[in-house]
């Protein structure tokens, strides 16, 4: 069904999207009753709550044709709606879930500020109790979905002198007074997602838009994070075999020395290594969804497959550029758009470096059996 | 209303294989898909059942693997799906396809309606549909566009040779579709819903209780015997000057060969 929809409906746009940068509302209506605002969402609140396989089979046949997409519904299912499913109570699932899950609505996951992102304990912004409120003054940037998003997930500090201690996560929608879209990035890749910064001015949110307890914000990164890690996985899975699709295709039709390129011998070992570090990125990124499903710790293998995912698909687009020649660079082939998208898997959600400790954190606690 | 919808597991045109041995082509479950037009017949089934609320049956026959195109035509509406599979089976040509299609659906017992798809992209003959219905006794309407009517009596729009056809047809019948209808996509619940709660029916020779002689290489009237790509000519011809002169030239050289009227 994604790959499908994904030829039907987002093959035709990819390139233009990503030129004009703009969100295709056209394509993004028909997703909610398809279920890809709720993958995994519970079935009481519209989810179609598929196992974490099915996930990633879904993101990665959706980033394979817009990565732009792919990243969309990545940051809304995996960073929104299932920590909102994990920590929210009753009330907040009912408010927040439905609208997400039915596509009405779309998240957004806002940690990273001007000093602060992978160090998230550095964060400025602060949640001042006042009666049932608190008052949010937060500069969030590089807020994925940020210029169409509805509820954001946003972290803040309830304690500005100990951020450590207040670290929390509180639900804002867009339009609460205070509420302003920064203007949106300007970025080398995934252009058709209107990536910008979030400005709450004395924004003032009621109290039960506390998701989890006070100080408990890392908590609900962390988990989001780990969760989310293997939904950017997935995209990267998804790119990278969308560069080398573009690349086969090319290389079967593009004639040099009087032969099709795949007859070259150099163009076949580029070929068949691309090729094997794809099926590799998927079989970690699998692996990592298969933990997921039976209850394991997540960080360890969500980590590996994120760093490794998004090397694959920054190399093997790289590759697919090669493989392509002049062409490859040339807005006229796929390929560069690949190349662009690529290079932002190593980046967001956790840098390849930040994945590196989180994976020998994890190794060195494991110890020697 | 019962209606039985005929669907074959085609392979990608740009993974075809050829077993040398047999001529026949290699399926394998990841570049296979259900026949297009075997897809306009499904959704045209599932048009009517919306209407009429009635049952619908997918039925193949093909190795193990073609189970996958079975649980892809349960999520887009069937309600039953039959795999009729037997090592026996295969190298059967059209003559014995049909043969155990018509005993798989002999074993189903209560239909009013057959639908398969016109043709399929890879065999490509459009013989199994017309075969099976004069295996099964049945009346045959082939390149259907349109389908009306209720349980007995049928009204169909074909085109033909520049002309709209209107027939009734009374049921049993069968048809083979050409209409492109767009196929609805199902949603992520309903696809988790089908693979919890149906299954996919396989059914032998022996479940059959088909004669052997009838099926597979025994049982084919045809038989391929060599099997070659056909070189492609094309050449191109650059045409110089300008615009006009280019026009005149090209339009004297269409009309030299043929191609215009």
């Amino acid at each position: 069904m994604a790959r499908q929809f994904a030829k039907a409906e987002l093959a035709p746009i990819a390139k233009e999207i990503d030129e004009e940068s703009r969100f295709p509302w056209e394509a993004v209506e028909k997703m909610g009753p398809l279920n890809l605002f709720g993958i995994q969402a519970p079935r009481e609140y519209g989810g179609a709550e598929t196992d974490s396989i099915s996930y990633c089979l879904v993101i990665e046949e959706i980033s394979r044709v817009c990565a732009s997409m792919g990243l969309m519904l990545a940051v809304h299912n995996g960073v929104v709606v299932d920590p909102i499913g994990q920590f929210g109570n009753d009330e907040q699932k009912t408010k927040f879930l439905s609208p997400l899950v039915a596509g009405e609505k779309i998240g957004a996951f806002c940690l990273t500020e001007p000093n602060a992102g992978s160090d998230a304990m550095a964060i400025e912004s602060t949640a001042l109790r006042e009666g049932e409120s608190y008052i949010i003054n937060a500069n969030k940037i590089f807020v994925t979905n940020g210029g169409v998003a509805d509820v954001l997930i946003i972290f803040t500090s309830v304690d500005p002198g100990n951020v450590k201690k207040g670290f929390s996560a509180i639900l804002v929608e867009r339009g609460t007074p205070g509420f302003e879209v920064g203007l949106l990035e300007n970025n080398c890749g995934m252009r058709a997602n209107p990536v910008s910064s979030i400005i709450l001015n004395d924004c003032p949110v009621p109290k039960t838009n506390l998701l989890g307890r006070e100080g408990e914000g890392f908590k609900v990164a962390m988990a989001a994070l780990d969760n989310g890690r293997i939904g950017i996985a997935a995209q990267a899975v998804g790119i990278a075999q969308g560069a080398l699709d573009a690349s086969l295709k090319y290389a079967k039709e593009r004639i040099q020395f009087r032969v099709p390129l795949a007859q070259h011998q150099a163009i076949q070992l580029m070929l068949a290594d691309m090729g094997t570090m794809v099926e590799a990125a998927r079989l970690l990124t699998l692996n990592a969804a298969h933990v997921k499903d039976r209850g394991g710790d997540l960080s360890g293998p969500s980590a590996m497959a994120k760093l490794f995912a998004g090397r694959t698909a920054s190399r093997v687009a790289s590759m697919g550029v090669q493989i392509h020649g002049g062409y490859g660079y040339s807005k006229d082939y796929p390929i560069e758009r690949y190349f662009r998208d690529a290079r932002a898997t190593e980046i967001y959600e956790g840098t390849n470096e930040i994945q590196q400790i989180v994976i020998a954190r994890e190794l060195l606690k494991r110890g020697e059996d | 209303m019962d209606i039985v919808v005929c669907i074959k597991q085609v392979v990608a045109g740009d993974r075809v294989k050829i077993d040398p041995s047999t001529h026949s082509l290699v399926r394998s479950a990841e570049f296979s898909y259900i026949n297009p037009f075997d897809l306009f017949a499904l959704e045209m089934a599932v048009q009517l059942k919306k209407e009429h609320s009635d049952s619908i049956t997918a039925i193949t026959m093909g190795p193990k693997i073609s189970e996958e195109v079975l649980w892809e035509a349960l999520t887009l509406g069937a309600d039953r799906a039959v795999l009729l599979s037997d090592p026996r089976f295969s190298a059967s040509d059209t003559l014995a396809t049909s043969y155990v299609l018509g005993m798989g659906i002999r074993k189903i017992g209560k239909f009013d309606l057959i639908l398969c798809g016109m043709r399929t992209t890879d065999g490509d003959t459009g013989q199994v549909g017309p075969q099976l219905a004069e295996e099964l006794g049945l009346p045959y309407i082939g390149a259907v566009e349109k389908l009306e009517g209720e349980k007995g009596l049928f009204h169909v729009e074909r085109v033909s040779d520049g002309f709209r056809e209107i027939i009734e047809i009374s049921a049993p019948a069968l048809l083979t579709i050409s209409s492109k209808t767009a196929v609805r996509l199902p949603s992520l619940v309903e696809i988790e819903d089908i693979f919890t709660r149906n299954s996919v029916e396989c059914w032998n020779l022996e479940d059959l209780n088909a004669d052997p002689n009838k099926v597979g290489r025994p049982g084919s009237g045809t038989w391929v015997e060599g099997l070659a790509a056909t070189p492609q000519k094309k050449s191109c011809i650059f045409i110089e000057g300008d615009t006009r002169q280019q026009a005149k030239v090209l339009l004297s050289k269409l009309i030299e060969k043929n191609l215009l009227s």
